[in-house]
């Protein structure tokens, strides 16, 4: 069923154009880059506190709360520009294990980042210290993001 | 200049360039470091140049930001320069006659002339606005440069792949 609808995606018009075009997919490839640079330095800022390498005088919460606008942001940028380059070939990504895997990490990094970022900006008390939970939390989140950075590199290779 | 291409083509020929270069795995990682490392010193720096237009972090002083930021940008720029280095090796001869890579390389000098006339110049004074909503106009020019700068270096980046001569 999600074949079809990958088939189905790939007849339409906004496909073809991606597909066939040099200069639409190579432009929409370098807004993903540059959304990448924004979002991913936001996100590795606000691990960065949360693991304590970063930002040591200020609270957490803070961090946290001043960076979501470009991390929400980003994401949202990355998904969009990420789904027009996915319409340059819908059901060859759909097979490429690469993109089946980003994907897969993606959707799991979106709740699990996102769920943290917003926890940590809740925290009424101006916490200086970063508990375990929120070090391991960031950790786990880095990892999750790198690994999607390298598995969306890998994709042009498989 | 006929002795800086001669130069690049010896460096092409060269076993390590020619290594990287017709490597399956060496060209692949080292770029894909390198694209992931855009992150790291643009991201960063980023989040300096939004404090200077006002846009972010209003509460912090510049100067706390910029101490905090820069270390990282720092660290990325180190990363970028090594994995940067290898890729101008593996294709110095091709990269010659690619004007994406000229531009590049420009552009690369003038992103760091920037910082470079706005730590001389405007900064010095840090102390009397640093703890402003929004920096005096130089500083805000300087960030606009940064952010402008760092942008069409990663767009030009990406263009030498895609142009041949």
């Amino acid at each position: 069923m999600l074949l079809g609808f990958c088939q189905w995606l790939s007849r339409t018009h906004i496909s073809h154009i991606m597909r066939d075009s040099t200069y639409d997919f190579a432009i929409v490839e370098i807004g993903h880059l540059l959304a990448l640079a924004i979002f991913g330095g936001a996100v590795l800022l606000v691990d960065l506190r949360l693991l304590g390498f970063s930002f040591k005088s200020q609270p957490i919460s803070e961090i946290a709360r001043d960076l979501l606008p470009l991390t929400a942001g980003g994401v949202v940028v990355m998904t969009v520009t990420g789904f027009f380059l996915y319409l340059g070939g819908p059901v060859r990504y759909y097979h490429n294990p690469a993109f089946q895997l980003k994907i897969a990490l993606f959707v799991v990094a979106l709740f699990f980042h996102f769920a943290l970022q917003i926890w940590a900006g809740r925290e009424r008390v101006a916490r200086l210290q970063t508990p375990v939970l929120f070090r391991l939390g960031a950790a786990f989140s880095l990892l999750l993001w790198l690994s999607i950075g390298l598995a969306g590199r890998a994709i042009g290779y498989v | 200049m006929p002795t800086l291409l001669h130069f690049c083509e010896w460096v092409y020929a060269t076993p390590f360039s020619t290594s990287i270069r017709q490597s399956p795995y060496s060209f692949p990682i080292i770029e894909g470091i390198h694209t992931l490392g855009i992150t790291a010193v643009v991201g960063t720096v980023a989040v300096l140049d939004l404090r200077l237009l006002g846009l972010l972090m209003k509460r912090e002083p510049v100067s706390k930001i910029a101490g905090q930021v820069l270390p990282w940008t720092w660290a990325g720029f180190a990363v970028m320069f090594v994995t940067g280095l290898l890729l101008s090796i593996a294709e110095a001869q091709t990269n010659y006659f690619n004007w994406a890579f000229r531009v590049k390389l420009v552009l690369l000098l003038l992103v760091g002339v920037n910082p470079l006339i706005f730590h001389f110049t405007v900064y010095r004074k840090v102390a009397d606005w640093d703890l402003a909503d929004v920096a005096p106009r130089r500083a805000r020019a300087a960030a606009v440069s940064s952010l402008a700068l760092w942008s069409a270096i990663i767009v030009f980046g990406r263009l030498i792949a895609y142009v041949n001569m």
